[in-house]
């Protein structure tokens, strides 16, 4: 703020002193000149009535002749007067006036504005450095799920959309460069409660430079970025990024593990999508011979995952020296011809993976009218394009923007689930399928909340207080309704860490220690009943021996004379 | 030489030499202090005010802040001047509005010493 009242004083110096100067000469000119009062004596304006005369000329009130008629030399003077006050009055407005306009001291006060409110924070936060297709999905999640994150941007119109947005809480936003370390300090990098930095701009350079100071100003600051080419997904690594998530090599993966263990897939969709939503049930993708149309950095990881589950792939490619394939079919893949080539009819699976969404849906369509028991993988490069591909209702659109925003959630909102996710995809397919069985008829269909708690004394005071009181509390107690112990929350523990061990499923005999983390997912009504017996001992207590603690010393008494 | 400066220094004296000339005399004598020495002092004082705004560096904020304090005194005389002088004897008077000049001499005079120590450092 001192910076801008200072801007403001410096611009104005000239027109200030210009009034000055010129209400002085007026008003000692007034004082001076000879006039008569109502019975005719000689009489001289006093400095003060000389003050307030000018005063009301100067700003074009214009009272009248106050407080005797005036002489003619003092209307001589007031004449003057008039043109020299008016004038420089009228400048001075119009100078503060522009100064109000100026984009610079607009920029230093919404800057100094967001500074302010990002100090005024607080709750925990994140910082998003851009706002994008994928960071709005994430803000908004972030925000219904009551997290408070900060936005700098350096395209304004989208930040009108976060403007026009519904959100819970406020979030405070800036229209700047994001690589610059003086906007990162603004946006919080140093505050204490920041919670981490997520980059997701489309431009690898950026959050690479963002990364980097990110890691330079605040070591242990969470950062999470998003990195296209290899190159720099290692230089991130190198300087000990947290995160790095390419969408390509993302969807890759998932389309792997599609084909080769769906239940694993169902199970890691459901658990990083938003919750709330209902999943439909995915097919599971043909093994056969499949044309990949497009080998840039999508359809390379495509055509690698592909081939690490043995399936064969045709490649169809616009500008092979470019993306550097050695066998395959020059076209686009648009008109028929091409498609033909790559012997269309005779493959199961067909993938449209260039970087343009009309093409790619004019791949498909042509490659459908050739082939309509194809499976069909395709890229939306665009979110704005999505009446066109839900028209189209492909076996599988990957869409970058939702794929980094689960991915970004699943680190954020609770970084168990990440590890969790990591070790199911070491475990069978139908390990996975009776673990989802088990939690539909728990928590139902819709995609259901992930959280995890930590047993110690902040985070679980009833837990750490039984604990000390060497009473035993199991994972099973915890799964437990506060207010009726024999009914079950709809809930179910996923993961619990103990000395960084992992345990996979726990069985709900398992004691709990302090110390351990647990990860649970459920549904919103058993997250808020679960705070409740974490939290108070008295519930707890209940639940762990089905007897009610009376709260006060008199009733304890009396329950003791009773015994 | 820079005319910025000159003018700059220009002020800053004449506010203080106006406000001394105003303030020498006997304290309860009205003939002695002229008010048309008083209105210039205002509104030199005021000058060098504007003069002094948007200086960022330490010493031009004390600058700025002890012509801040001048023309606070100066201008309560003003006040006191215009606002009571007709209910009020002459003597009773004067010894107030002297006084409160008084003090804005004190004012003038520290911001006067900060230009000259600042002109000195400037020759070093």
């Amino acid at each position: 703020m001192n910076s801008i009242l200072f801007l403001i004083l410096r611009r104005l110096r000239r027109p200030l002193i210009l009034i000055i100067v010129c209400f002085a000469i007026a008003i000692l000119g007034l004082t001076l000149m000879p006039g008569t009062d109502n019975e005719g004596r000689p009489w001289h304006m006093s400095i003060f009535e000389a003050l307030y005369v000018i005063s009301y000329t100067a700003t074009t009130i214009g009272f009248g002749e106050i407080p005797y008629a005036y002489s003619q030399s003092q209307r001589l003077w007031l004449t003057f007067s008039i043109y020299l006050t008016v004038i420089p009055w009228f400048y001075a407005i119009g100078k503060i006036i522009t100064l109000l306009q100026d984009t610079a001291l607009r920029i230093a006060i919404t800057t100094e504005r967001f500074a302010r409110a990002v100090k005024e924070l607080q709750e925990p936060f994140y910082i998003l450095c851009s706002y994008g297709e994928s960071a709005s999905v994430l803000a908004k999640t972030l925000d219904e799920k009551g997290m408070r994150v900060v936005v700098i941007e350096s395209q304004q119109e989208r930040l009108n959309e976060l403007d026009l947005a519904e959100t819970y809480s406020v979030i405070p936003h800036l229209c700047a460069d994001a690589k610059m370390p003086e906007n990162l300090i603004r946006a919080g990098v140093h505050h204490p409660l920041c919670s981490g930095v997520v980059t997701l701009t489309d431009n690898d350079e950026v959050n690479l430079a963002v990364a980097v100071a990110v890691k330079l100003m605040n070591p242990n600051l969470p950062v999470l970025a998003r990195a296209e080419r290899e190159d720099i997904a290692a230089n991130m690594a190198s300087f000990g990024t947290d995160h790095i998530i390419n969408p390509y090599t993302l969807f890759g993966d998932q389309l792997a593990m599609r084909v080769h263990a769906i239940g694993t897939y169902i199970l890691h969709e459901w658990l990083t999508d938003v919750p709330g939503d209902t999943l439909l049930p995915p097919e599971a993708p043909p093994r056969g011979r499949w044309v990949v149309c497009g080998y840039g950095r999508f359809g390379k990881s495509v055509v690698q995952n592909l081939e690490r589950e043995n399936i064969t792939t045709t490649i169809v490619e616009a500008m092979p020296e470019l993306t550097g394939c050695d066998h395959c079919i020059v076209g686009s893949g648009t008109e028929a011809r091409t498609l033909l080539e790559a012997d269309i009819e005779n493959a199961v699976g067909i993938v449209a993976g260039t970087d343009n969404d009309i093409n790619n849906l004019s791949i498909v369509m042509t490659a459908y009218e050739l082939n309509p028991k194809l499976f069909v993988v395709i890229r939306k490069n665009r979110r704005h394009n999505d009446t066109l591909f839900r028209q189209f209702n492909a076996d599988i659109t990957m869409q970058p923007t939702e794929i980094i925003a689960h991915e970004c959630l699943a680190h954020m909102i609770a970084p168990l689930l990440a590890q969790f996710l990591t070790l199911v995809r070491n475990q069978s397919n139908s390990w996975a399928n009776q673990l989802i069985s088990e939690l539909v008829s728990v928590v139902g269909e819709t995609v259901p909340e992930r959280w995890a708690i930590t047993v110690d004394k902040d985070q679980t005071p009833a837990i750490a207080e039984l604990l000390n009181k060497n009473i035993s509390v199991s994972l099973h107690n915890l799964t437990q309704d506060p207010a009726d112990r024999n009914s079950r929350l709809n809930l179910v523990p996923l993961l619990l860490l103990r000395n960084n061990v992992p345990m996979l499923v726990p069985p709900p005999s398992t004691a709990l220690q302090l110390g351990d983390r647990i990860l649970f997912c459920g549904i919103p009504d058993a997250r808020s009943a679960i705070n409740i017996s974490i939290n108070n001992s008295k519930a707890l207590n209940y639940i762990v021996d089905g007897i009610e603690v009376p709260d006060s010393v008199v009733w304890r008494w009396f329950r003791d004379k009773l015994k | 030489m820079n005319l910025e400066k000159v003018i700059f220094g220009f002020f800053i004296v004449l506010a203080m030499t106006l406000n001394f000339g105003f303030f020498l005399g006997d304290i309860d004598n009205p003939s002695h202090h002229h008010v048309y020495e008083l209105y210039a002092a205002i509104v030199v004082s005021l000058i060098a005010t504007v003069l002094k705004f948007g200086d960022r560096t330490h010493v031009g904020a004390i600058l700025l802040s002890t012509s801040l304090a001048a023309d606070l005194q100066l201008i309560t005389a003003a006040i006191l001047w215009a606002a009571v002088g007709n209910n009020m004897d002459d003597a009773s008077l004067t010894v107030y509005i002297v006084s409160l000049s008084g003090g804005a001499l004190m004012a003038n005079f520290v911001s006067v010493i900060l230009l000259i120590s600042e002109t000195i450092g400037q020759r070093r």
